[in-house]
């Protein structure tokens, strides 16, 4: 991968720590994400990835530390979540398409209720996107009828359709039937090359190999490591990424 | 693998399996026909005899009488008897435009029970004790209350309205409780990662509740709404306790004046031709949001 440049700092997060009652999943987190630029997060289930890109969109409030998004405190009382969330695209591992609306109607309903496009201006937008990903022939089609891949392409257009600034990807493969996660990566490393800052929180090594410009390994709620694929994902220094990439070989992945 | 003597596990072992059942098949193919059609035809042959017997011919004076049907169905104000036909027609527009109502109203309370916002939440104390009070007290009960108390009071404005408005204050009064806690079901069947979906695109708390929420709830709960539509359609029938003239009441005195209630029968019949109707328009609306969502298979 040739060397990418990134432009200024887009999420900036600080001594980051959250608690669900007792149980604290977030313990410090510290990292941040520059324009273009692609960061991987792995890690076991509950090391605290999914919560933490949960934060970063105000899904979830943190406790303590800081976020900042283009340099705006997301802890600030008066922020608006609303205004925050239209410039964050968040795509989920179950795609949470709405299963009453066509695939057209949910790409059209952000545009259309969020930034108040007229129909057809969202509709043609919505196209537009639906051919870039090859699914323009399915713009009728209810969710339901659609694979699994599909469907999460078309979540990927949803939030791409609302022009944000960066994208939150929680785990979107996992729940995928293995023959149709490539051509949900490959829409990934697309978006990836046309310079989307992406935050993604991933089982997928080899995909982190290719398409992260940083991987960071979390465990119990800090990042143990984080430095290039290159390094974290063949050298690691810390014994517990060490653990965790055997146990990750071991299962075949 | 080790070596054969080491397997636990061994499909082909000796002991016997039985994968039969014990007895054969009763009735094949025309066997299975030609049994069908007797045994139909001695269930029929039953009823038809039933009908034959002295006791079931007082019964088809009493209640099938046809004449006496038309008599009550179209009334004769000679004998003083109301007609059940007009009188259905009350129960009709009183439970349209009660279900009107209920349908919004309780849209509001069962919003109002799931809030979180801290303005509202003795709102929500209130709709919490109104949908036990309304669902945990008969609706004759508060039929008699309101339609006889009410007027009792001497409240100038609210005593002296017509018995069909308090009637109608009653019906939405129980059914709203009724209908809140469906649409609650429903609000509460919707996933919460649909919320999240939803909220992570920016959309407010409302607009998602409208756009997102609503939809698939009312969809869930589609079959309970129009039962208990078809339910507030026949607890119309209790209205006539007020004196009312719907279709029980005008039923009740054909049968007083004539001694025969095959009025009964008639109401019956009429109500019977609204409900089973909009059951089966239910079922079919059901399955046809069913296939147009999941017509053909994944490409």
């Amino acid at each position: 991968m040739t060397a990418k440049e990134f432009g200024g700092v887009v999420l900036n997060a600080q001594d980051v720590s959250k608690s669900f009652g007792e149980v604290e999943v977030l313990k410090g987190i510290n990292l941040s994400l520059s324009t273009h630029e692609v960061v991987c997060l792995i890690g076991s289930s509950g090391s605290g990835k999914s919560t933490f890109l949960k934060c970063c969109n105000l899904l979830e409030r943190i406790d303590g530390g800081s976020i900042e998004l283009l340099g705006h405190d997301l802890s600030h009382e008066q922020i608006d979540e609303n205004e925050v969330r239209r410039h964050i695209g968040m795509v989920f591992q179950s795609y949470n398409l709405f299963p009453h609306l066509s695939v057209l109607d949910n790409v059209t309903l952000g545009p259309r209720r969020v930034l108040k496009m007229n129909k057809a201006a969202a509709e043609q937008r919505a196209t537009e996107l639906l051919e870039r990903v090859g699914l323009a022939g399915k713009a009728k089609e209810y969710p339901e009828r659609l694979s699994g891949g599909q469907q999460q392409r078309v979540a990927i257009v949803r939030c791409l359709a609302m022009q944000p600034r960066m994208l939150l990807l929680d785990e979107i493969t996992s729940a995928l039937d293995p023959e149709l996660v490539s051509e949900v990566l490959e829409l990934v490393k697309d978006l990836a090359e046309q310079g989307m800052t992406m935050l993604i929180a991933t089982h997928e090594m080899s995909f982190a190999r290719d398409v992260a410009d940083k991987v960071a390994f979390l465990e119990g709620g800090t990042i143990v490591e984080i430095g290039p694929p290159s390094q974290i994902l063949k050298d690691p220094k810390e014994a517990a990424t060490k653990r965790f990439l055997q146990r990750v070989i071991a299962s075949g992945r | 693998m080790e070596a054969t003597e080491a397997r636990q596990f061994d499909s082909s072992q000796n002991a016997e399996l039985s994968l039969y059942k014990s007895s054969r098949p009763r009735w094949r193919g025309r066997a299975g026909t030609v049994v069908s059609t007797i045994s139909t035809l001695i269930v029929i042959a039953l009823i038809v005899g039933l009908f034959l017997t002295p006791s079931a011919r007082a019964f088809r004076e009493g209640f099938l009488n046809v004449h006496q049907m038309w008599l009550a169905f179209k009334g004769d104000p000679q004998k003083g008897i109301l007609s059940v036909g007009k009188g259905f027609l009350l129960n009709l527009w009183l439970s349209i435009v009660c279900e009107i109502i209920v349908l919004i109203l309780a849209l509001g309370v069962a919003t109002l029970r799931l809030t979180r916002d801290p303005v509202l939440v003795p709102f929500r104390g209130l709709a919490i004790a109104y949908t036990d009070f309304g669902r945990g007290v008969p609706v004759i009960l508060v039929m008699l209350w309101v339609g006889f108390g009410v007027p009792s009071l001497n409240i100038p404005g609210i005593s002296t309205q017509s018995p069909v408005v308090y009637a109608g204050f009653v019906l939405v009064f129980s059914y709203t409780a009724y209908v809140s806690e469906v649409y609650r079901a429903g609000i509460l069947s919707v996933p919460q990662n649909q919320i999240q979906a939803a909220r992570s695109l920016g959309l407010t708390s409302r607009s998602t509740l409208r756009r997102v929420v609503l939809p698939q709830a009312v969809r869930n709960v589609l079959p309970a709404l129009l039962n208990d539509f078809a339910s507030l359609q026949k607890d119309t029938a209790i209205v006539s306790t007020l004196g009312v003239a719907e279709a029980v009441h005008a039923a009740q005195i054909a049968g007083g004046v004539e001694f025969n209630y095959s009025g009964f029968t008639i109401a019956s019949l009429l109500f019977l031709a609204v409900t089973i109707p909009l059951t089966r328009y239910t079922d079919r609306i059901m399955a046809k949001d069913r296939t147009r969502r999941l017509q053909g298979t994944p490409a």
